[in-house]
């Protein structure tokens, strides 16, 4: 398990050129970012200019990963040790932040040519950087320090943006959201202390060798798991997110969904891995939580009365899902073979969420800036003024339906069977009713979409490219269920 | 020596735990962020005994002048037209919400105890040997539960200060305050003050947009249930 | 060369169809003229072919790849069905001179129908030239599939309350031998992997299932060929049709149910499994009394059509037996097999003649009468083996058989003979009864008296192969006229004898009748499942409906949580801490 994260030896070193790709990594969004604040650009074609080396640098460490296998780097700052590490997992996290982010960055000149939001809008881009930054860092750190301080990092990035929009909700939905987070990491913190108290490490790598179970183990697991379940939005600790969400711009909440509460759920699984291998009765409560969260998340999102609640909502249900894998990845006597799919389905259902839940909320937000409304209501007659943006919305639901052959069948699928082979069957069953509630909510908007008997609105048209990007995206959710074998075969291999 | 700095070490945990109390339960926000000054004053000075001046002086810096003052600059913002008024959380909270934040305190309590007995396990013969750890473990879960108590969002700034205070001692008091613990701590300062100063932003913003009353989160709760 | 010919005969009736189309749009109501040369000449070109020699061809673009092939089989098969169906629409153009000029002026249902069948006619000889150059399952399968089906109009024609009846009857068989023909061919084909009917014989012969898979194409072309208790479309259909569309389905159509047991069966295949040979008794069983229950019910009907219907179902029965023996003795296949075609080429051209026969008796030509019955008896009389070609074809069958030694069954076909001559009998009688002097058309017994002639010099013009045809001795000659005379005396003695009792004839399509009874009375209890399932649905829609508004009240309670759930966050992270310190601390201690 804890090979899995890479945190092991590597064999070899790091080219010159890969210290060159980290670097610009972790340091490019930044730049972009802030060179963003000071042209506030206004067309696709700049911000796709900065975004070409940030992928492109990315693409190189996935490539000299798999070139020379797991990469390690250390540094020594003031007595205090920082390490990283690059495996396959990393990659597959990295590049899906990177793309993920950069289509909420194309995303946004047009967005922001039609909302007209005023000055405060060139802190998007400094924003975005840092989030972009922060979260490259919390999927290559190796070290609890570098881990706190990226996380922060992000949270900080991420209520920011979602402040952008200025409006006395989405002020109260960020305040609240921002002491949460806050808290959330002090919990975290506390963890650590008592971690670092007891054994003296900060390492991971270190760490993993010397751990033994105990009360400090189990207490500090049990304030990082807390701290962070707040943090990721994990079921019942999930309130903050939805009005965070709803009042938010478009690109920030596709964002925020996609990425930022899943590196939370990362660094506590990672942790936890760590510092519980082998315990039952924790990852199932966790397990049960995911599975009252699959059908609290469907209900809320069936009865949701604004479209981007609906979205929203349908994350807590989808965050439960990968709760639900908790116990087959960290619990006792379980088959390889089933930790294997477990683990398989796991990330692949995270990847797949990621994007077409980024899709969603862009399809989302093209619709209610195209009629006006946000309201399930307000979107009758879209159906043949807006047939794209509908169509997007759909291909995306049919990720998170888990539909074939989206990556959300194949992942489910792959939790499924594992679930199967470990005889879980109220799991399973959590599962299948999630499909349908899913199903019902997503054909609820679509009833309203068809529905024509509603007065004719004014559509405001869109900017060019924001349908082609949602799209580009829900496609690739799409997709990845055919190419599944593609990422999975990266974190398969080399980890081991 | 050892008696004598054991007294100073005591008198300081003492301190500590009043003020932060006092701080923490205070409705009168103006006195209550003079009093989270205090606190980082005697955080401050803890940290010197501690012999870690450098964090002291970060303490001093970012703890009492910075994160303190963005309280009074919240505060500013407050209407000046009821001076009375508006300075004070008038917010009830019914007796089983406060019953349960408290034995989630206690809760808390005994975790963290349970554990720190484990990692110091001298602590179980001489259990006032270490008053600034178990001042800390006081604090922290106080803080907590009062942050879980409180809907007046600039109390639970405060509540989520002076819990990361406690939580920074408890790291000092328990590994010490080699390099590792020292850069967390930093770490945390830096990120407890940007927090701070984030959400006193925001609170401005809320209270010239929507007035005091929006401070109070159960509104804008009872509102979403309805 | 030959290919040309090949596209000629595929091609041409389409265009004829094309044609037909063109003129149904172009053409002004009142000078359409329905039977035009072009049309008569729909089958010509298929009838060179036939007489082009033997040719292979294999078209890869086409469908699943097509394979087709003129041989000794398909040669004469193809002579004598186009001829035949060069014939019928001879014979057609003077048969519906009448409606023709309704048409012309003015009405409009005669135009519909006509329209129909002109369109539809040279399509259905499209699909029989199809299936029987066919020899991928693909090029068959449409070829009898579209025969089939094109075949309704001709059926429906009159749009009569019985030509509906008859059409039904015709079509609901034909759905069903189309099912059993399809999953007969796609099982088979399946297991044997092959595209080809001669992988589709030997993978029969060879499968560990292939009695089942036989089974169900016998039964499937059985449809069309008649085979007892599938028969009952053919007295229902025969007396409505046209005498010109019943002269193709009881000559050419019925045969490619024959056709389609010989190319699809294991017919002479040495080493069958035991279930295949039993299945060649069942099947002879079945032709037999085929053979003979349709002549002992066919002499009491009324309508000549349907009494030549029996005897279309008698004479089937009789090729049933014959190809059963290629199943239960496979030895005497191959002998057998040139009498067969001969028997078939003969029947089809003999049995043409006689059903366009019935139309020349209700429209006489002004010719003495005696001659004029004499030769519609004619074709009759050589189908029963008195004479001329007929003689020929049941010695090509019996001699066969006589080699090998199957008395028995020599027998039974000469008794069955003697049914169809009290068939003949019976039906030149009512022929004689019903018939009416209105004035022929040329086409209309010229085409008659060229498919009379033709059936009886059959062997002349059939392309067989030569050495497969033989004159009887003239010691066996006896043996093979006599059941003529004895038919004809049996008809006339029990006529004799009847002549004061009165007798209702028996319906026409005999099975139909107890089929229909009892499909009424299994749709009366699906009808009450149903009503019983709808009522239930009622219930269960109801209480659903109350369940949904329920859940929905429930619901609406529960909903508010996710509030409570907001405003408590902080404070549920804190028990979330405790109860999994808890958990753990529980778990690791004990």
């Amino acid at each position: 398990m804890i090979e899995r994260f890479g945190l092991h030896e590597s064999t070899f070193d790091p080219l010159w050129y890969t210290h060159w790709a980290l670097a610009a990594t972790l340091v490019l969004p930044i730049l972009a970012g802030l060179l963003g604040a000071r042209c506030a650009p206004r067309r696709l074609f700049p911000v796709a200019l900065a975004c070409l080396p940030i992928l492109l640098a990315g693409a190189l460490l996935v490539f000299d990963y798999q070139q020379a296998g797991l990469l390690r780097w250390q540094w020594q700052v003031a007595g205090v040790e920082i390490s990283l590490r690059f495996n396959g997992l990393s990659g597959l996290m990295l590049m899906i932040t990177q793309w993920v982010g950069a289509a909420a960055a194309l995303y946004t000149p047009g967005h922001l040519r039609i909302t007209h939001p005023g000055k405060r809008a060139r802190w998007l881009w400094p924003l975005m950087g840092v989030l972009i930054s922060s979260l490259s860092l919390i999927w290559l750190a190796a070290d609890l320090l570098t881990l706190y301080a990226a996380l922060e990092l992000m949270g900080l990035a991420a209520v920011g943006m979602l402040l952008l929009s200025g409006k006395p909700a989405a002020l109260k939905a960020g305040i609240r959201y921002l002491l949460l987070a806050l808290v959330g990491s002090l919990a975290y913190l506390l963890g650590v202390a008592l971690l670092l108290g007891y054994w003296g490490a900060l390492g991971l790598q270190a760490l993993a060798e010397v751990v033994e179970p105990g009360p400090v183990t189990w207490v500090a697991a049990a304030l990082i798991g807390a701290g962070l379940a707040l943090k990721a939005a994990l079921f019942p600790l999930h309130g903050w997110l939805t009005p965070v969400h709803e009042n938010a711009w478009t690109p920030v909440s596709a964002l925020h969904a996609a990425l930022v509460i899943k590196a939370s759920l990362f660094i506590l699984l990672m942790l936890w891995s760590i510092l519980l291998p082998g315990t039952l009765l924790a990852p199932r409560f966790v397990a049960w939580l995911g599975m009252l969260a699959i059908v609290w998340g469907g209900l809320i999102a069936w009865r949701a009365d604004s479209l981007k609640t609906l979205v929203a909502s349908s994350t807590v249900g989808q965050l439960g899902y990968l709760m639900v894998a908790f116990p087959l990845l960290l619990g006792p006597s379980i088959t390889p073979l089933a930790e294997a799919l477990a683990w398989e389905g796991f990330w692949l259902h995270l990847m797949g969420h990621s994007l077409a839940k980024a899709a969603m909320f862009m399809a989302a937000g093209n619709l209610i800036i195209a009629t006006g409304e946000s309201s399930l209501r307000g979107l009758s007659g879209t159906s043949r003024r807006l047939p794209l943006s509908l169509l997007i919305f759909g291909i995306a639901a049919v990720t998170l339906m888990g539909l074939p052959p989206s990556a959300g069948f194949t992942a489910k699928w792959l939790l499924l069977q594992a679930l199967v082979i470990s005889q879980q069957w109220v799991a399973v069953a959590a599962l299948l009713a999630g499909t349908l509630l899913t199903a019902a909510y997503v054909f609820r908007v679509f009833r309203y979409s068809f529905d024509e008997t509603a007065p004719r609105h004014q559509y405001q048209p869109l900017a060019p490219g924001m349908d082609i990007i949602a799209l580009c995206l829900a496609l690739a959710a799409f997709a990845l269920g055919l190419l599944a074998h593609l990422p999975l075969a990266l974190i398969q291999g080399g980890g081991v | 020596m050892i008696a004598s700095f054991d007294v100073i070490q005591s008198g300081l945990a003492l301190g500590l735990v009043v003020v932060a109390f006092a701080c923490l339960f205070d409705r009168h926000l103006l006195r209550a962020s003079a009093l989270f000054v205090l606190f980082a004053l005697l955080m401050s000075v803890s940290w010197w005994y501690l012999s870690a001046p450098w964090l002291a002086l970060t303490e001093l810096v970012l703890g009492m002048v910075l994160t303190g003052g963005s309280f009074f600059y919240a505060l500013r913002a407050f209407p000046s037209a009821a001076m009375a008024a508006p300075h004070v959380d008038g917010s009830q909270h019914v007796l089983s919400h406060r019953l349960t934040r408290g034995l989630l305190a206690l809760a808390w309590c005994a975790m963290i105890g349970v554990a720190i007995h484990y990692v110091m396990p001298e602590m179980a013969y001489s259990f006032a040997g270490h008053p600034l750890i178990l001042a800390s473990i006081v604090i922290a879960a106080t803080a907590m539960g009062a942050f879980a108590l409180h809907r007046h969002l600039l109390r639970r700034l405060l509540a989520f200060n002076i819990l990361g205070s406690g939580v920074f001692i408890l790291l000092a008091g328990m590994a010490g305050t080699v390099s590792g613990a020292q850069a967390l701590i930093s770490v945390g300062l830096t990120i407890a003050w940007l927090g701070t100063l984030l959400g006193v932003m925001l609170i401005r913003h809320l209270v010239i947009l929507e007035g005091v009353s929006a401070l109070e989160d159960e509104n804008d709760a009872a509102g979403q249930a309805q | 060369m030959i290919t040309l010919l090949l596209l000629a005969a595929l091609l041409w009736p389409l265009c004829v169809a094309g044609s037909a189309i063109w003129h149904a749009y172009r053409t002004p109501a009142a000078n359409r003229h329905h039977f035009s040369l072009l049309w008569i000449s729909a089958s010509w070109p298929a009838l060179l072919l036939a007489y082009g020699g033997e040719a292979q061809w294999s078209i890869d673009a086409w469908m699943l790849g097509g394979y087709w092939e003129l041989n000794a089989l398909s040669r004469p098969w193809l002579a004598f069905t186009a001829f035949l169906w060069s014939l019928a629409a001879v014979h057609a153009r003077g048969y519906f001179v009448a409606e023709q000029a309704n048409a012309q002026v003015g009405d409009n249902d005669a135009q519909r129908r006509l329209q129909r069948l002109a369109l539809l006619w040279p399509l259905t000889f499209f699909g029989n030239v199809l299936l029987i150059i066919a020899q991928d399952i693909a090029s068959f399968y449409l070829g009898f599939a579209l025969m089939t089906f094109a075949a309704y109009a001709l059926v429906v024609h009159s749009g009569s309350d019985d030509a509906r009846l008859g059409a039904r009857a015709y079509l609901i068989l034909a759905v069903i031998g189309e099912g059993l023909i399809l999953g007969g061919l796609l099982w088979a084909a399946g297991t044997a992997e092959t595209l080809t009917l001669e992988g589709v014989r030997e993978g029969i012969a060879g499968a560990e299932q292939g009695a089942m898979m036989a089974l169900l194409l016998w039964l499937g072309f059985g449809v069309k060929a008649g085979v007892i208790g599938l028969h009952v479309w053919l007295p229902l259909a025969h007396p409505v049709a046209p005498a010109p569309a019943s002269a193709v389905l009881s000559g050419a159509m019925i045969k490619a149910g024959l056709l389609g047991w010989i190319n699809v069966l294991p017919l002479g295949v040495e080493g069958l499994s035991p279930a295949l040979t039993q299945l060649g008794n069942v099947m002879l069983v079945a032709g037999l009394a085929a053979a003979f229950g349709a002549a002992l019910y066919g002499v009491w009907q009324r309508h000549p059509k349907a009494v030549l219907a029996y005897s279309s179902i008698s004479q089937m029965g009789m090729l049933t037996a014959m190809v059963a023996t290629g199943l239960a003795a496979p030895d005497v296949w191959p002998l057998l097999l040139p009498g067969v075609v001969l028997f078939a080429a003969h029947h089809a051209l003999a049995k043409g003649a006689l059903f366009m026969g019935t139309s020349i008796s209700e429209h006489m030509p002004r010719w003495p009468q005696p001659l004029l019955f004499a030769l519609i008896a004619l074709p009759g009389v050589s189908l029963t083996g008195a004479l001329a070609a007929g003689l020929l074809s049941k010695w090509g069958v019996k001699s066969a058989l006589y080699e090998s030694q199957h008395e028995q069954l020599i027998m039974l076909l000469t008794l069955a003979a003697i049914g169809t001559a009290a068939l003949i009998t019976v039906c030149v009688w009512r022929q004689w009864q019903q018939r009416q002097s209105e004035g022929g058309n040329a086409f209309q017994w010229g085409a008659w008296l060229v498919a009379l002639i033709a059936a009886l010099i059959t062997p002349i013009w059939l392309p067989l192969p030569d050495t497969s045809m033989m004159a009887p001795p003239m010691e066996e000659w006896l043996g093979i006229v006599w059941p003529f005379p004895v038919g004809v005396g049996v008809v006339a003695v029990s006529a004799y004898l009847l002549r004061s009792v009165r007798l209702t004839a028996p319906p026409a399509g005999d099975l139909w009748w107890t089929y229909s009874a009892l499909v009424v009375r299994g749709l009366q209890s699906v009808r009450f499942i149903a009503h019983t399932c709808e009522r239930l649905k009622i219930a269960s829609l109801a209480r659903s409906l109350a369940f949904e508004k329920a859940l929905m009240g429930q619901l609406q309670r529960w909903l508010p949580g996710e509030g409570w759930m907001r405003r408590h966050g902080s404070g549920l992270m804190m028990a979330l801490a405790v109860v999994l310190a808890f958990l753990l601390m529980w778990e690791g201690l004990r």
